[in-house]
């Protein structure tokens, strides 16, 4: 590291430099509209530069700070690729899937077995589905994530995205198309020298009563060594239309080097259903910035979160629901087992807008402490201005309960695994609203796994 | 909740403000406009030894090195009020004739009929109800009862300005220890040119003999009004206090900007209560009203103490104030009791603060907000446990109410947890008034953890405040159901407890439950 | 050698001493009945003897089947076949029925040199042990005890009981709260139960329990000892006199006058 501050350009600058050295490559795979907006998203993100816990939104989590590398903004072109064998190894046992395997946010072709797909419908690479659907595209990209609207303490990682992206998923099902099976989406660490900050950028339109659901997974295949220090800054919009059903369930697992800073907002139409999970298993510093908003009346959306925090893991969910239409429920269960000297945030708000009647909006965050280096912050926010809504929220915070504890093992059951049992009981509601078995399963397992591992 | 509960809140939500004439006393007032000269001026009205001086002069600088800076004003809360100019207003008014009476006769009959219009005789509560009064009127004590009694006792009652003369090391020793001057824009304020207000000290082991009780009155134009308290319970001793306030209307707002401090000592209890109806500005334009700015801070200096604030919060423009426990002793007892009702153009954001320092120390926080008309309502709260408050218990509670579509309620809790061992629950519901929906029977368990943690009465309910009651009415009257377990319930509010996810309506949708598992 | 020797035993909680010398011996085929006012210790005594830790044992000595049973964990008591049923059962949200009990029945079985039980063999002795005490089979499959009335968790204690084939077998108060149905249903099962190996201390703070389940001793239990021991007639003779006759006549319970010319020293 250089010796004086002043020598040093701020983090910020490198990225505004390589944005400068970067753009006429850029040109290269992408569509017009993007390519139109980097411009102005990177004179954004000049302004804004990184969120520090100056911002409201960012009290208990300073990006700025955990930037601490010299990151490559792009693969390498030679970074080795996995093997068709350790994707094997990373699938999801029984279930019958179209995949789709992006390394270092970047979509891979030769990894990919996306399969038959009911006509119109598209999955695969962001920048070939732009090219392959530009109307669907122009309609969608950047108007559910957009660095110029919305949350004004949420847009910098948003701006930087847009001025950098260059891959990711693109998931386009027609109206009134199903997708019988679903997608199961595995994102894979690219390995070299440097760490990697990555900024891929999804999209997913589910139009008029079509249904789509799509489990994405950040996972680590054995033998792989991933650089550590990786920071990946995603950005997803997903677009659900009237009538439409759209399940997102996402996994982070990259190992404890791995941060993430992931920004995803969805519209819903008329009567859709919109479901979402975030689970995270690992990391080093996970923020994740989710904004859900059910546009017309009779929307369902659902937030569900599982934090598991151990080590140093710093994980922060921050959702905003608004409720801009009536006659909507909404429903957040967030769920955290924290450990070591992790860190779990929750941050979530419902704003039901005036006019927005005959809302019914839920919010829960539950959190076990296991040990006393480890820190829980929860916010849950209610702003509300429509009169006639049932709104609620709940939050508890503690340990295990010693009493259960000692019942268990008054039954036999040893110690550790008396507390293996009432962790997974913990995060058992989390998982039962997972609507894809397999997923369900995995998630039963692991969860019992990372505890069982510790414990015994 | 019946119809007539909310008939009658609709009603409050309606009503004038009754308090809204002026007094014709003449008063002292100073020139608008702040500098060290003002300071220096108000520390002079008041014959102010040197080291009090001294202290505000501190705190005006600190004030002003502020008051330099870019966005030095705090505009973090809900609300949306014009920033009070500062150079403004006259920072100090006091009734002309002598600010302090020996006797009742010496009090003019007009400052008698304007306590009198306020439901405050002094002559009578002397008689009557065993409450002594330090009435404050634009921040100078005019008349405080019942002195002899409380002497017995060995419980010091008077005006800051008198403790400051007569118990220098007591003020000294607490002044600034709880809300030191730094510690926000009002407070140092406040400490620069603070210009009356209460002291209290009960002494070890001493339970006050009578329920304590201020009452503050905004009367002058573009007068701020900047009073102190304190209250000092040393170990063993229990005392009760209260305030209440009120304001002439005006077109013009008015600042009240006031600093609180409580001190309790090993076993000592504060109870804390305030009723604020300061004038809220016309209902219709939002013209005019008081903001209401107020630090209050309170520490559980011992173990094994008590500080619980109550507070019925109707009056005001704007309020924006967070009364708070520091749970530094062991075992020691935090509680916020609050009831915020806003309408017409009013706005409040207030909660609490509960730090939890020392080990098994317990916090409650039980708030209810009402809003109506274009009023906006926030709860905003911080629950934290720091990492060596072994064994901490928060319990907290917050329901807000809406009557008409366009008004606003929000809740903004804080939970921070350094200690495993800690036991931190918050819920909040918000919903509309009177809907009458069916509210499904509350399980044993939350009644259970509810009448644990619910259990209080509003202390104006009590003996002492009988000529205060109009306003307690409608406190008594708010719609707050008693469940069986003594629970306070609000209708739609499944109270304590199981969270209860609420009902889908599946037939509106789409994918009936059955069918939605065999999509994929 | 009896299956279980308390002697003397001292237990306490920091500066209260709440059990001051407790004798007892149990040994397989007998059902003992410890009965007590509040506060005498009974309940301490149950959850000592099932392994909590808050309580220090000060003095005095446990036997269990010629083992130091205080020098055991609490899951070690119940795989060497030490079973308590809680007076206030815990509810277990998210812990299903049937996984909790194959992982306990297994954990004591695989303690015992035993086979794990098969799924086909786990079903078949659910369903006939939650027979035992009129379970509904549903119960069974549910997160352990959540949301059950107050009489399914006492059966369920004994479903629990009965899955686990404990040698001695505590009841901590297992009738408190049950009308008179529930507790006939909770007797019979414990009554099929009883064994020829096996023991049963059963505490109660009523006689009304005893009249379903015949108790082949009861002691009386008054300030942290038991101050008197008899057959089940002392059961009886306690629930007309009260306990003051055997505490040396100071606070009068249940409002009876106390005579002390039967107190034991």
């Amino acid at each position: 590291m250089p010796a004086t501050v002043q020598e040093e350009p701020s983090t910020e600058a490198r990225f505004l430099r390589a944005f400068e050295g970067l753009s006429e490559k850029a040109k290269n795979g992408t569509v017009e509209a993007v390519k139109g907006r980097r411009r102005r998203a990177i004179e954004r993100f000049e302004e804004l530069g990184f969120p520090t816990n100056q911002l409201e939104a960012y009290k208990y989590t300073n990006v700025a700070k955990a930037l601490k590398h010299e990151y490559r903004l792009a693969p390498a072109e030679a970074a080795p690729q996995a093997s068709e064998e350790q994707v094997e190894a990373l699938l999801l046992g029984d279930l019958d899937a179209h995949i789709v395997v992006t390394v270092g946010g970047r979509f891979s072709e030769a990894l990919s077995e996306v399969g038959p797909l009911p006509e119109g419908a598209f999955v695969g690479s962001f920048a070939e589905g732009a090219n392959a659907h530009p109307s669907v595209f122009h309609q969608h990209y950047g108007q559910y994530a957009d660095f110029e609207a919305g949350d004004p303490e949420q847009r910098a990682m948003t701006a930087l995205n847009a001025a950098f992206a260059r891959d990711g998923l693109f998931l386009y099902v027609p109206e009134g198309t199903r997708l019988e099976t679903p997608v199961y989406a595995l994102h894979l660490p690219s390995a070299g020298d440097e760490p990697l900050f990555a900024q891929p950028r999804h999209l997913f339109v589910v139009e008029e009563e079509a249904q789509a659901r799509l489990i994405e997974m950040h996972r680590t295949p054995s033998g792989y060594a991933p650089t550590p220090g990786s920071f990946t800054n995603a950005v997803r919009e997903a677009y659900v239309g009237a009538r439409g059903h759209f399940d997102h369930y996402v996994v982070q697992d990259e190992g404890a080097g791995a941060s993430q800073h992931t920004t995803f907002g969805a519209y819903h139409e008329t009567e859709s259903i919109f479901d979402t999970l975030a689970v995270t298993l690992s990391g080093d510093l996970v923020r994740n910035n989710l904004t859900i908003t059910p546009a017309g009346p009779f929307c369902e959306s659902h937030l569900n979160g599982l934090y598991l925090g151990r080590g140093e893991t710093h994980v922060d969910n921050r959702t905003v629901v608004e409720h801009a239409a009536p006659d909507c429920v909404s429903n957040q269960l967030y769920k955290g087992i924290l450990s070591g000297k992790a860190t779990g945030v929750f941050n979530g708000r419902v704003h039901v807008h005036r006019g927005a009647q005959r809302i019914n909006a839920y919010q829960s965050n539950k959190n076990i402490v296991l040990e006393r280096s480890a820190q829980i912050y929860s916010k849950p926010e209610l702003e509300i201005y429509a009169d006639d809504v049932e709104c609620s929220h709940g939050s508890t915070t503690g340990e295990l309960d010693e009493e259960a504890i000692f019942y268990l093992r008054s039954r036999g059951i040893p110690e550790s695994r008396a507390r293996v049992i009432l962790l997974g009981a913990f995060a058992r509601d989390v998982v039962e609203n997972v609507r894809s078995g397999p997923l369900a399963a995995w998630l039963t397992d692991e969860v019992d796994a990372r505890f069982g591992a510790r414990t015994a | 909740m019946s119809t007539a509960e909310t008939q009658y809140l609709q009603d409050v939500a309606e009503q004038d403000y009754k308090h809204g004439w002026e007094t014709d006393i003449e008063a002292d007032t100073a020139e608008p406009g702040l500098d060290e000269e003002t300071v220096r001026m108000i520390s002079a009205k008041k014959d102010e030894p040197e080291w009090l001086l001294e202290w505000r002069l501190k705190a005006y600088r600190y004030f002003d090195r502020l008051i330099q800076q870019e966005d030095f004003y705090p505009d973090w809360a809900h609300l949306d009020y014009e920033e009070p100019d500062f150079q403004n207003m006259s920072y100090y008014s006091a009734p002309k004739e002598k600010a302090q009476y020996d006797s009742m006769e010496e009090v003019p009959q007009e400052l008698l009929d304007t306590f009198e219009r306020l439901g405050i005789p002094l002559e009578e509560q002397k008689a009557l109800t065993g409450v002594a009064v330090d009435a404050v009127m634009d921040s100078v004590s005019v008349a405080t009862t019942f002195q002899e009694k409380l002497e017995e006792a060995g419980v010091i009652f008077m005006s800051f300005g008198e403790a400051a003369q007569e118990h220098p090391e007591l003020v000294r020793k607490h002044m600034g220890s709880v809300v030191p001057y730094t510690d926000n824009l009002y407070a140092a304020l406040n400490s620069a040119v603070f210009s009356d207000g209460s002291f209290v000290y009960v002494p070890e082991g001493v339970t006050c003999p009578m329920e304590l009780s201020t009452y503050f009155r905004i009367n002058e134009q573009n007068t701020g009004q900047f009073e102190r308290t304190l209250i000092v319970a040393e170990p063993g001793s229990y005392v009760s206090y209260m305030e209440g306030c009120t304001a002439p209307m005006r077109k013009h707002n008015q600042l009240h900007a006031a600093v609180v401090e409580l001190v309790a000592e090993e076993d000592a209890e504060i109870k804390y209560s305030t009723i604020q109806n300061w004038y809220p500005g016309n209902p219709e334009t939002g013209e005019g009203g008081i903001f209401n700015l107020v630090t209050k801070r309170g520490i559980c200096k011992g173990d094994r103490s008590k500080i619980s604030w109550t507070q019925l919060e109707t009056g005001s423009a704007v309020t924006q104030k967070y009364p708070s426990v520091i749970l530094k002793g062991d075992d020691s007892v935090g509680e916020f009791y609050s009831v915020a009702f806003t309408k017409g153009h009013q706005q409040a954001d207030t909660g609490t603060k509960m730090t939890h320092i020392g080990k098994n120390t317990k916090s409650t926080i039980i708030s209810k907000g009402i809003s109506a008309g274009v009023a906006e309502n926030s709860y905003r709260g911080l629950v934290k446990i720091n990492e060596g408050a072994e064994n901490a218990r928060n319990f907290s509670q917050c329901d807000s109410l809406l009557i008409g579509e366009d008004c606003g309620a929000h809740t903004f809790p804080y939970i921070e947890v350094g200690n495993p061992t800690a036991k931190v629950e918050h819920e909040a519901t918000t919903s509309k008034v009177g809907e009458g929906r069916p509210s499904s029977s509350s399980s044993t368990a939350s009644a259970r953890r509810s009448s644990r943690s619910c259990r209080w009465s509003l202390p104006w309910r009590r003996r002492s405040c009988w000529r205060l009651n109009w306003k307690v009415r409608s406190a008594d009257r708010l719609p707050l159901t008693c469940g069986s377990a003594g629970v306070w319930k609000f209708p739609g509010s499944e109270s304590a407890g199981n969270l209860k996810t609420p009902t889908l309506p599946y037939p509106r949708t789409l994918y009936p439950p059955a069918d939605r598992n065999v999509l994929f | 050698m009896a299956l279980l020797e308390i002697n003397d035993l001292h237990v306490g909680i920091e500066d209260t001493e709440i059990l001051r010398g407790v004798d007892l011996d149990a040994d397989g085929g007998e059902v003992h009945a410890v009965m007590g006012p509040n506060g005498s210790g009974k309940s301490t005594l149950a959850k000592v003897l099932a392994g909590r830790e808050e309580y220090e044992v000060r003095q005095g000595s446990v036997q269990y089947d010629g083992e130091d049973l205080l020098e055991m964990e609490a899951e070690e008591r119940a795989q060497a076949g030490v079973f308590m049923a809680f007076q206030y059962p815990v509810e277990l949200p998210g812990v299903s029925q049937q996984n909790f009990l194959k992982e306990s029945v297994n954990a004591v079985r695989e303690a015992q040199g035993k086979d794990e039980l098969g799924a086909a063999d786990f079903i078949k002795q659910v369903r006939a042990k939650a027979d035992l005490v009129d379970l509904d089979e549903a119960l069974t499959k549910r997160s352990v005890n959540e949301g059950f009335s107050g009489g399914e968790k006492k059966r369920n204690e004994i479903f629990h009981l009965a899955m686990l084939e404990p040698r001695l077998a505590i009841l901590d108060e297992t009738d408190s709260g049950l009308d008179i149905d529930a507790l006939r249903i909770v007797a019979d099962g414990v009554n099929q139960l009883r064994d020829e190996d096996r023991a049963f201390i059963i505490i109660t703070h009523y006689q009304r329990l005893l009249n379903y389940i015949e108790p082949d001793y009861v002691h009386a239990m008054v300030g942290g000892r038991i101050a008197k021991s008899g057959d089940k007639d002392l059961a009886v003779e306690l629930e007309e006199r009260g306990y003051e006759w055997l505490s040396g006549g100071n606070a009068a319970e249940n409002g009876k006058a106390a005579e002390p010319e039967e107190a034991v020293a």
